[in-house]
């Protein structure tokens, strides 16, 4: 009795039942009985190593039972090419299940293989977008376009245009920083910020953003790692930092992390007495949470506790 | 290991709440919007959508830490709104009344106005996990190992026995061990990095290791090593750090040899060693942000932090290893960003929410960063080196915001979500980070001479908070949690009984 004893298509099939482990295991799950005979004839059809069409609909029905099932998922994936099945049917079929189970992880693993083997990506970049409209931080969408961008070399195909767009919906959106520094730098041998005219444009870039929201710590995470990759001095950003920090007017500062980031220019010009100042703006003030941090580096700046 | 909150429906939402959060990366975002106004209730604000006007709760100024004064709340607020400020207003609303006292949900305070730990109360949630769980949890099935992991590890972090589970867990997990080595999530299922890790660390716990079929476990590890250095988290899955963290534990902690077995793929790339690139692998990983990514050129996430921090940390002595490998300075910054303001907890990615679990993948981090940083003395004992963090706000978030009142105890990421195991277990490590020294002996060393096992990892010592210090954490020795060892997240004394326990063995 099931889906699977009653389908003669199956008949030649001696399901393997679950082993409980023991009389009285911890957090058993009771099955439903659907989802105990559907695993039950995975199980016999991995011992044989069986790879065939019916594979694909048996999990097919176990991941709609259980999507986290990775491996399920492997499985499929292994059947799909030792039976060279059409892996654009695949594609269509994974963009139904995306939407029903988008937190899930496993299903970007298995698209990632899909497309690999396809060895080509039309219209990935605009499916991996609509998933963005639900969640424009998933983390595993995210590391998904940064594969299809290194796999696919998609550098100067509209993706700095895209990581604009994800910024204008929302500045504040850390992964689209995180993918424009990528972009930009990520490519094998590219000078990235390295190259001048890139560093103007990003820096501007990162700048405008600061504009709009000071007190957002994505943009000046970026202008940073600018600074630190391309072993240009802080000097030239602390006339930008003023605007948001500036130790003539310590009640009007308008960013913590231009506070920070003064701090480091001023250390960089070994003013360690103005640069204790800032630091400690930030800890009595401007950043009490992280007060003991901002304490430590003001001990780093080797100062006499007295000024400090 | 954070946790796939994918997907679940909102009537099956309190039956699996456990499931899967085997790489929560989710957003948080989007949840605390579905969550909506109906939670908001629960929470004791009912503020349905805070203006900056509403969130000024009456209270006493002297009694509140400096970030919870009102000057602190106010300093900065940009017009620009966005989803992710939106979203960041609305958690600060639903957390400043219990923050401050002004909403003490009922639970019982210490002798310093917090909520006192509901030890009894989050012991039985977390024993409840052991029943049987009906149908809807079939969709953890391929994560069962993490249950038994957090049910026994939050429980021996409150102290409880539960060696008591002993026969039972090596029964449950025997049809989980594949012949070939390693444990997958059920029977019948490909063995995997995170549950090989969850199921060794819950048999430690119990005492029950002697189930583990070590020898197929080192050729399984062998299967999943991968030329470049890092770990796959099953043979044919995605390659990411927490593989590294997980496949390294489990070599250490059964004193597995280091070196590949003849078999193992990776030795046609010219990798003798588990360890053979490992180190340059996670150095990878290490964003412009400073943070760790799960993978080189993804995003900076706290629970890859701690990963990587503590897979440095098996690999030699900390203060050789994470310097050698990492920008401690960058990583230092960036996780002290982390910690947000005004809750006090921890985010797990910049400009993202703060959520309990954090404090264990972050609040973690401190001790293997001290001791980076320190150069192998961070002991209150040795050359003295302070916190970079605030113990008192990640102590004060997880006692009145993240545990749940009523009759049904467990702890929650935020008000506004429902306890599960998953944040339970490492609310509670989290606390004892919060709570207890940890230190690193400078002494110690990295591979034993005669055995050549890794021992780096086992050179940690835990102490216990000095009378004044819990007085400036406001909370008393009823709130207080065990000591867990920094590196593994068990019980200290279960680290050294399976460090001696294998330490004589061989293949
Ligand atoms: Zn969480």
């Amino acid at each position: 009795m099931g889906k699977y004893a009653d389908d003669e298509q199956w008949s030649d099939v001696v399901p393997l039942p679950t082993d409980e482990g023991g009389d009285n295991p911890l957090a058993a799950i009771a099955y439903s009985e659907e989802y105990e005979e559907t695993m039950s004839y995975l199980r016999a059809i991995m011992a044989a190593n069986e790879y065939s069409p019916r594979v694909l609909d048996l999990t097919e029905d176990l991941i709609d039972m259980n999507p986290a099932h990775y491996t399920v998922w492997l499985y499929r994936a292994q059947c799909l090419f030792a039976i060279d099945s059409d892996l654009k049917e695949e594609l269509e079929w994974l963009n139904e299940t995306a939407l029903t189970h988008q937190k899930n992880y496993q299903i970007w693993h298995h698209r990632n293989l899909i497309v690999d083997k396809l060895d080509q990506c039309e219209g990935e970049t605009a499916f991996v977008e609509s998933m963005f409209e639900r969640d424009a931080k998933n983390y595993h969408v995210w590391s998904y376009r940064q594969w299809l961008v290194r796999r696919f070399g998609l550098w100067d195909k509209g993706e700095l245009e895209f990581t604009e767009q994800m910024l204008q919906r929302d500045v504040r959106n850390n992964s689209a920083w995180n993918h424009r520094w990528f972009v930009v730098n990520g490519q094998e041998g590219a000078a990235g910020v390295g190259d001048p005219d890139i560093r103007a444009r990003e820096m501007k870039f990162a700048m405008l953003a600061i504009a709009k929201a000071p007190q957002n710590q994505s943009p000046w995470n970026y202008l940073r790692g600018i600074t630190k990759k391309s072993g240009m001095s802080l000097a030239h950003l602390k006339d930008f930092a003023e605007q948001y920090a500036s130790l003539d007017q310590p009640d009007n500062i308008h960013s913590s992390f231009a506070l920070d980031l003064l701090a480091d220019i001023l250390v960089e010009e070994k003013n360690t007495k103005q640069a204790a100042q800032a630091l400690d703006l930030l800890e009595k003030t401007y950043d009490p949470i992280r007060k003991n941090y901002w304490a430590y580096r003001k001990e780093q700046l080797g100062l006499p506790a007295a000024v400090a | 290991m954070a946790a796939a909150k994918e997907d679940g429906n909102d009537t099956l939402d309190e039956l699996l709440k456990d499931k899967a959060r085997i790489e929560e990366l989710s957003s948080d975002e989007e949840e605390v919007f579905k969550r909506g106004n109906n939670d908001a209730a629960n929470v004791g604000g009912g503020v349905p959508f805070p203006g900056m006007d509403q969130l000024k709760p009456k209270r006493k100024l002297e009694y509140l830490p400096p970030w919870l004064h009102d000057a602190s709340i106010n300093l900065f607020h940009d017009d620009l709104e966005t989803p992710t400020s939106e979203a960041q207003q609305k958690t600060r609303a639903e957390c400043l009344p219990l923050l401050t006292g002004e909403d003490t949900q009922g639970l019982e305070l210490n002798i310093y106005g917090l909520p006192h730990l509901r030890r009894q109360k989050h012991t039985d949630f977390l024993r409840t996990t052991f029943n049987k769980l009906p149908a809807p949890y079939q969709v953890v099935d391929a994560s069962r190992p993490w249950l038994f992991y957090w049910t026994v590890g939050g429980l021996s972090f409150l102290g409880e026995d539960v060696t008591q589970y002993r026969e039972r867990l090596i029964e449950t997990v025997r049809p989980l061990q594949n012949p070939t080595g390693g444990f997958g999530g059920g029977h019948g299922q490909y063995s995997h990095c995170a549950c090989t890790y969850a199921t060794v660390l819950a048999l430690a716990a119990v005492g029950g290791l002697e189930v583990v079929d070590r020898k197929a476990m080192w050729h399984w590890l062998g299967t999943v090593k991968q030329a470049d250095g890092g770990f796959r988290m099953a043979v044919g899955a995605e390659e990411d750090i927490r593989g590294a963290y997980c496949a390294m534990t489990v070599i250490t902690l059964l004193n597995l040899p280091f070196e590949l077995p003849a078999e193992a793929p990776a030795r046609k790339a010219g990798l003798d060693t588990f360890t053979d690139r490992l180190g340059e692998w996670v150095g990878r990983c290490q964003t412009y942000e400073g943070g760790i990514a799960g993978a080189p050129n993804n995003e900076a996430h706290g629970a890859y932090a701690f990963c990587a921090l503590a897979c440095l940390s098996i690999l030699d002595v900390p203060h050789k290893s994470i310097p050698k490998y990492l920008d401690v300075q960058a990583l230092a910054s960036c996780l002290a960003s982390l910690q947000t303001m005004p809750e006090g907890g921890f985010a797990g990615r910049t400009n993202k929410l703060v959520d309990a679990c954090y404090s264990h993948w972050v609040g973690g981090c401190w001790a293997l960063l001290q001791a980076a940083l320190s150069g192998g003395s961070s002991g209150r004992n040795s050359v003295k080196l302070d916190d970079l963090w605030s113990r008192e706000g990640l102590v004060r978030y997880l006692l009145c915001c993240c545990q749940q009142p009523g009759k049904k105890g467990g702890m929650r990421d935020k008000p506004s979500t429902r306890p599960d195991g998953y944040h339970t277990c490492y609310s509670l490590a989290g606390l004892s980070a919060a709570q207890n020294h940890y230190s690193y002996s400078k002494e110690g060393q990295a591979v034993d001479k005669q055995s050549g096992r890794l021992i780096a990892a086992f050179h940690w010592t835990a102490e216990r908070p000095t009378v004044g210090e819990m007085k400036a954490l406001k909370f008393d020795e009823e709130d207080r949690v065990g000591f867990v060892h920094p590196v593994f997240v068990l019980p200290m004394d279960v680290i050294e009984a399976t460090r001696r326990q294998f330490a004589e063995s061989r293949l």
